[in-house]
């Protein structure tokens, strides 16, 4: 890696050439993470040796820690006391701290949570969970060593801004390769923040807070139902209250916060749609089904959570069948589905393609091979 | 040396895999200490449940041909549970390292030990994670540099012989593949050992392990407990012997129980035949839990 990266401070966008992994570790120390800890798990462990070596020079804690379920919830102990915070872990990690992860957005802890998986077969989990409650994680998919930088500053400017989790989704390949990347905050992650009013940093001199997830609320807080705990002791408590909140804040963000890749689709007689650095092999296969004659849009969600239903329910009405091409037994295909509406035909051509190990790039994660499903499930079909 | 006492042979325990750990790494020796230690205890292997995590070492049960299998990475000792006391005319072995058995499964030790199921448990103790190229684990030294603690660790290991013991476990003991013949008696000994049974096995890792934890290091060093006078019946004693962990290098029985109790699968074996001879009838049993005036599940008579 270049040496650029290990010094902070200047004036100038620090560059340097770094894989993904620590591409994403450096741009998190530069949004301001200060606490970090993982479990060693191939391809998360990358960012936990990285921050290893990086976090003391800032002044930062990171730790090695015993499991997942104990990192989640010091990331949670962290962030609550208002310290950016992250942990990475990888597919199996995460099934673990599911029931945290849970409970810090019925409770509005703003941490930052990394799953460098195996594969895409993580989708559902990232975005539906194995958690409870009406939850819903805030999900970002970087599709580049630059853009898992770009997504480190919005990670932490997304879960301040809206008090809420958010789960950074990469894989084996993002965390590996090795690109040239710029630190610097992009423009959406400079408008200001809300005072966190929240943080549990000692109550001298002013009124105690509470983070919970339980519905218990402070005599003076603001929010709906009464107060749980006034000057007279409890008065009850509305667990559902945080479901509920929960459920319509998701609509806000949904509404502001959906963010999404397309290319050629004013006159594509097909599109191809991939997510995370899948996208890149799908983008480039359109672009050589074009200089075949086969006119293939492309669409890459960013936001797996709130997904661009829109650009596909677009896409549907008007009766533009959509490739979809993943890393996994089909998953993401289900949401495109969703937001095609039933107006257009949704073609899975993805698959479960990793190496002996289980966890690298299979012999299917090839641009020709994309372009082999495009020409097969194109409408006009051999025309080119 | 895969010589019989009992018609069964070693090679009777190993499986066709060609194990995939490292040349030279510890695990390999106790394979073979664990294999002689079966084919002497006696048992045929499909009476042989041999359960692990994941890890380098928690690959051993597929390098046996006892039924066995690995699991999910620190569930090795819940489910070696689950196996014992569903199937209890099984032998159980749970096998697995130190981060698996001490850091993301440390929390069921405990549990284990106290219920005292009986089932062996071995854990090959590298003080290191192999599998995933070199991080700090549970039981590395305080100041060990690993690639998640470049400048040194931080904080001190855990002291698995003491732990277990402070636990209440009734047998534990240590070993090395530095001494292969008293690696397979004390795993002899802790299979045979009615009740749980812990054995911590100094296992070098030698792609990331440190040059003192290698196994020449282990020859020059050891100690064995069977070669001074030593009375295995003391917990106080063993503990004060356990406090030597991670400084000198003691093998053999550190704690035996002189008179073991019954041990969980027993006692449930017990209680079964104790209530199957005075059952209460079914109907009871469903008045116990039936709801009353009116409510909606109640036992029909």
């Amino acid at each position: 890696m270049s040496t650029d990266a290990t010094r902070s401070g200047g004036t100038a966008p620090m560059r340097a050439f770094l894989e993904g992994g620590h591409a994403l570790a450096e741009g998190a120390i530069q949004a301001g993470c200060r606490f970090y800890c993982g479990y060693p798990m191939t391809p998360s462990t990358e960012v936990l040796e990285y921050m290893a070596r990086r976090m003391p020079q800032v002044g930062g804690v990171c730790i090695n820690v015993e499991a997942e379920i104990e990192g989640i919830n010091m990331v949670w102990g962290a962030t609550g006391g208002g310290v950016r915070s992250m942990i990475a872990s990888t597919t199996n990690g995460m099934s673990l701290m599911q029931e945290s992860m849970s409970e810090m957005v019925l409770g509005r802890v703003p941490a930052v949570i990394v799953n460098m998986g195996r594969g895409q077969g993580d989708y559902f989990q990232c975005t539906r969970g194995g958690g409870h409650g009406s939850h819903r994680m805030i999900v970002l998919a970087p599709g580049s060593a630059q853009e898992a930088v770009d997504t480190a500053y919005r990670a932490f400017h997304l879960a301040e801004k809206w008090r809420h989790p958010v789960l950074i989704y990469g894989d084996f390949m993002l965390s590996h390769t090795s690109e040239t990347v710029t630190f610097a905050p992009p423009p959406d992650t400079l408008a200001a923040l809300p005072a966190k009013t929240w943080v549990t940093d000692g109550a001298r001199g002013r009124k105690p807070r509470l983070l919970t997830s339980l519905g218990m609320r402070l005599e003076g807080e603001s929010g709906s139902g009464p107060a749980e705990i006034g000057p007279g002791g409890h008065s009850g408590t509305d667990t559902t209250r945080p479901m509920r909140d929960a459920v319509a804040r998701h609509r806000e963000i949904a509404a502001v916060e959906t963010r999404v890749e397309t290319a050629w689709l004013d006159d594509a007689e097909l599109v191809v749609t991939a997510f995370g650095i899948l996208g890149r092999f799908a983008r480039y296969a359109a672009k050589l089904a074009r200089e075949e004659g086969m006119k293939v849009g492309y669409v890459r969600p960013y936001t797996l959570v709130p997904f661009p239903y829109d650009t596909y329910a677009e896409i549907g009405a008007r009766g533009i069948p959509v490739a979809v091409f993943e890393n996994n037994a089909g998953q993401m295909v289900q949401d495109v589905r969703l937001g095609v509406e039933g107006r257009a035909p949704v073609h899975f051509i993805g698959e479960i393609s990793m190496d002996g190990s289980g966890f690298g790039v299979g012999p299917k994660i090839d641009a020709l091979h994309v372009l082999e499903k495009l020409r097969e499930v194109h409408p006009r079909r051999g025309a080119a | 040396m895969d010589a019989t006492r009992n018609g069964h042979d070693a090679r009777e325990y190993k499986s066709d895999l060609k194990p995939i750990w490292c040349p030279g790494c510890g695990d390999f020796g106790v394979l073979t200490a664990l294999t002689r230690a079966l084919a002497n205890v006696g048992r045929p292997p499909h009476e042989i449940a041999l359960v692990s995590g994941i890890g380098c070492s928690s690959r051993i049960p597929g390098y046996t041909t006892a039924y066995g299998f690995n699991s999910v990475h620190g569930r090795a000792l819940p489910i070696a549970q689950g196996i014992k006391l569903a199937n209890p005319d099984l032998l159980v072995i749970a096998a697995g390292g130190d981060g698996d058995g001490f850091s993301i499964g440390g929390g069921h030790l405990p549990h284990v030990v106290r219920r005292n199921v009986d089932l062996t448990y071995i854990v090959m103790d590298n003080q290191v994670y192999g599998l995933t190229k070199g991080q700090l684990s549970p039981t590395a030294a305080l100041g060990t540099h690993t690639v998640t603690s470049p400048e040194g660790s931080l904080e001190a290991p855990v002291n698995p012989l003491l732990y277990v013991l402070a636990y209440g476990a009734r047998f534990v003991a240590q070993g090395t593949p530095a001494d292969m013949a008293g690696l397979s008696a004390i795993l002899e000994e802790a299979i045979r050992f009615p009740g749980f049974a812990f054995v911590n096995v100094q296992s070098p890792c030698v792609t990331f392990g440190a040059p003192e934890q290698q196994l020449k290091a282990h020859k020059e060093g050891l100690k064995q407990l069977a070669k001074i006078d030593y009375d295995p019946t003391h917990r106080m004693k063993a503990m004060a012997l356990a406090q030597t962990y991670g400084r000198e290098l003691w093998t053999g029985v550190f704690y035996r129980d002189p008179s073991p109790p019954p041990t969980y699968d027993a006692l449930v074996r017990e209680r079964q035949r104790a209530l199957a001879a005075d059952a209460l009838p079914r109907e009871r049993i469903l008045e116990l839990f039936a709801q009353h005036d009116g409510e909606p599940g109640r036992a029909e008579a």
